[in-house]
């Protein structure tokens, strides 16, 4: 892969290398949850699987289709979630993956879908 | 009712008769054929009079057209273009044709891919396809080793799928999941090995991360 000037590099690294890709669902532990959104026909989808310990975040994973920022933020957002508890989840706001990512304005639309899987996971959280 | 046709993708590359085909204005470009950047050509039908008003006003040039110096080297350079393209337009298409023929025979063996046009009825040098379950402008970054487009034009704050894909049918998804890929001149078969090699590789790779539609209702 080359570098490309429209992207930065940390979101390049991340689409290269997609650290935190995969799912925590395949063991069917009662400690996974799950938080989905599907905006598909805005070419957004994303399936965000946490593993909650003691009240926080231990674990964390993505699956995710869309652009190149899209799966970067995805890939950024499973480092952010961990340690993190449902009230810090319920309160997440996709700006902030914007800024960490140096996402350009005009591409910042699609974060919304993984904001909605953030709230959807801290909805699913147990007890 | 006049008919203007785009010739940028087919001069050079399929014989074109506005006389039989009754074309009124017909228009291509030097660079789509291996000549210059920067040089084109407007056909315009001689009687009768189609009255065009020039937009660019000045010297006169072009019967008043189009007003400016004509560039003589590229104007140059776009004539000998295309008398290699029209010399060579039997054998190069035949030899184009086998290439981008074994590219999609390559391809078509991915699951849910779809070809975009006509199987029979289509440029010698361009293999359309859209690919279930990857986004276009993922692919091409994926693939910028490739001098390969998408039909995504994902520039905009909602992604906007090409609107020719979805005028030809192609769902939304499907319209921001194809891919490009333009052969020509230069075009060996090792380089159609190799695209066929990274774009299955990166169309795995991207789909091995992507929900599946049905897991991902919420």
């Amino acid at each position: 892969m080359q570098a490309d000037p429209r992207y930065g590099a940390e979101v390049l690294r991340r689409f290269r290398e997609l650290p935190g890709a995969g799912d925590l669902a395949a063991d069917a532990s009662s400690d996974v949850v799950e938080g989905r959104a599907d905006a598909a026909d805005d070419g957004a989808r994303v399936l965000l699987s946490l593993r909650v310990r003691r009240g926080v975040v231990s674990e964390a994973r993505f699956r995710a289709y869309g652009c190149p920022f899209f799966i970067a933020a995805a890939s950024w957002l499973t480092e952010r979630l961990t340690g993190a508890s449902r009230d810090q989840i319920a309160a997440w706001d996709w700006r902030e993956a914007a800024d960490a990512l140096e996402i350009p304005p005009a591409r910042v639309g699609r974060l919304i879908t993984l904001q909605d899987a953030v709230r959807a996971a801290a909805a699913a959280w147990p007890g | 009712v006049l008919l203007h046709v785009d010739a940028a993708q087919g001069a050079g590359k399929l014989p074109l008769d506005v006389a039989r085909d009754r074309i009124d204005l017909l228009a291509f470009t030097a660079h789509k054929m291996n000549g210059p950047k920067g040089v084109g050509a407007l056909c315009v039908r001689r009687e009768p009079r189609l009255g065009l008003v020039p937009l660019i006003y000045g010297g006169g040039q072009e019967r008043g057209l189009r007003s400016g110096t004509l560039p003589t080297h590229q104007i140059a350079g776009f004539g000998a273009a295309c008398r290699i393209a029209t010399a060579e337009m039997t054998e190069e298409g035949a030899r184009i044709t086998r290439l981008r023929e074994r590219l999609w025979s390559e391809l078509k063996t991915l699951p849910g891919i779809w070809l975009n046009g006509s199987e029979r009825r289509r440029a010698p040098g361009i293999l359309n396809v859209s690919i279930e379950g990857v986004e276009g402008e993922s692919l091409l970054l994926a693939l910028s080793d490739l001098a390969v487009s998408s039909g995504s034009a994902c520039a905009t704050l909602r992604g906007e799928p090409s609107y020719v894909l979805r005028a030809l049918g192609r769902s939304e998804q499907l319209a921001q999941g194809s891919l490009r890929i333009s052969l020509g001149r230069f075009t060996t078969p090792a380089d159609i090995e190799r695209a066929g090699e990274r774009i299955r590789a990166e169309v795995d790779r991207l789909r091995a991360i992507a929900p599946s539609p049905a897991a991902a209702t919420g």
